[in-house]
């Protein structure tokens, strides 16, 4: 079977993955479920990100974080996880980093949630399901903000 | 059981079905099930608590789980491993959060506990006190039940 995604034409423009001096932007997945961190770093990946971590709860994710910090850019938080939800796994990474660039990830109808997470300094949001262009947008907005 | 219950997942399951995997997607005609009940191979299982109680399954079989998983990857899968469950289990996880969406709009309040998924052959399932409700979806890759059991907390 034929992959689905395209991949982009490197000779016509720079991937989106790629900071001025051409290193990649480096991401970290927070998501309890296999499918969606693959999908995500399989979309993210193909524009030239590096995903330079992984956690499969919120707990871990912390840790993670706190790992890679600050040779981290921007994290993908899922909100439903088991050990610790990403909310507040979110608002242990600003209280920690408070210029952390987090974009939660959510089902339909966590509204409140997703409200929640951006009081709490979340830079963004993307609900499911997940598309590549979706994906991208959300996630290059978010690196331009300040 | 009240009929307006089943027909959010349906439209869900239709619209994600549709938008994630693509297939021409017929809608088969809704039959109650006694309270004991055969599972088709995989079963992804997803709780309701609140003013509606009860559970949802979204069922098929191993090949058509398989199948779907597989265009939901983009990549072909030859078995059901973690990967393919994780993929049916988060299929089940968007069409429900879609269906309570329309659910609460209907003023009905609830919470979803994560899918679950079973896999087995000889399996069946049983709920206590209240039918189920099931509309078979055809797909190109198969048929795929929901099947709704709910009931209103008094
Ligand atoms: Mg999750």
């Amino acid at each position: 079977m034929k992959t689905k995604m395209d991949f982009p034409n490197v000779n016509e423009r720079k991937p989106e993955g790629l900071k001025d001096d051409g290193k990649s932007f480096r991401v970290l997945i927070v998501d309890d479920s296999m499918f969606v961190t693959k999908q995500i770093n399989q979309i993210l990946t193909s524009e030239g990100f590096e995903v330079v971590g992984t956690a499969e709860d919120g707990l871990s994710g912390v840790e993670k974080y706190k790992e890679l910090f600050p040779n981290v850019d921007i994290v993908t938080m899922d909100i439903t996880m088991p050990n610790m939800d990403g909310v507040t796994a979110l608002e242990k990474i600003m209280e920690f980093d408070k210029e952390a660039k987090v974009i939660m990830i959510s089902a339909l109808g966590k509204q409140d949630l997703v409200k929640k997470s951006l009081l709490l300094g979340a830079k963004n949001y993307i609900v499911k399901p997940l598309d590549r262009k979706k994906v991208l947008e959300r996630v290059v907005m978010t690196l331009k903000k300040q | 059981m009240r009929v307006e219950y089943i027909n959010p997942f349906v439209e869900s399951a239709f619209n994600i079905l549709k938008e994630l995997v693509g297939d021409n997607i017929t809608r088969g005609e809704i039959f109650l099930k006694a309270s004991s009940q055969p599972v088709l191979g995989v079963t992804a299982i997803v709780g309701l608590t609140g003013d509606v109680e009860g559970r949802v399954l979204f069922d098929m079989s191993t090949k058509t789980a398989i199948s779907i998983a597989s265009i939901m990857n983009g990549e072909e899968l030859k078995e059901l491993d973690e990967l393919a469950k994780a993929t049916i289990t988060e299929l089940a996880n968007m069409i429900t959060a879609q269906a309570v969406t329309k659910l609460s709009e209907l003023g009905f309040k609830f919470d979803l506990t994560p899918p679950t998924i079973i896999t087995g052959n000889k399996m069946e399932i049983t709920d206590f006190e209240v039918e189920a409700l099931i509309v078979p979806m055809e797909l190109e890759h198969g048929k795929l039940e929901i099947n709704v059991a709910l009931r209103e907390r008094n």
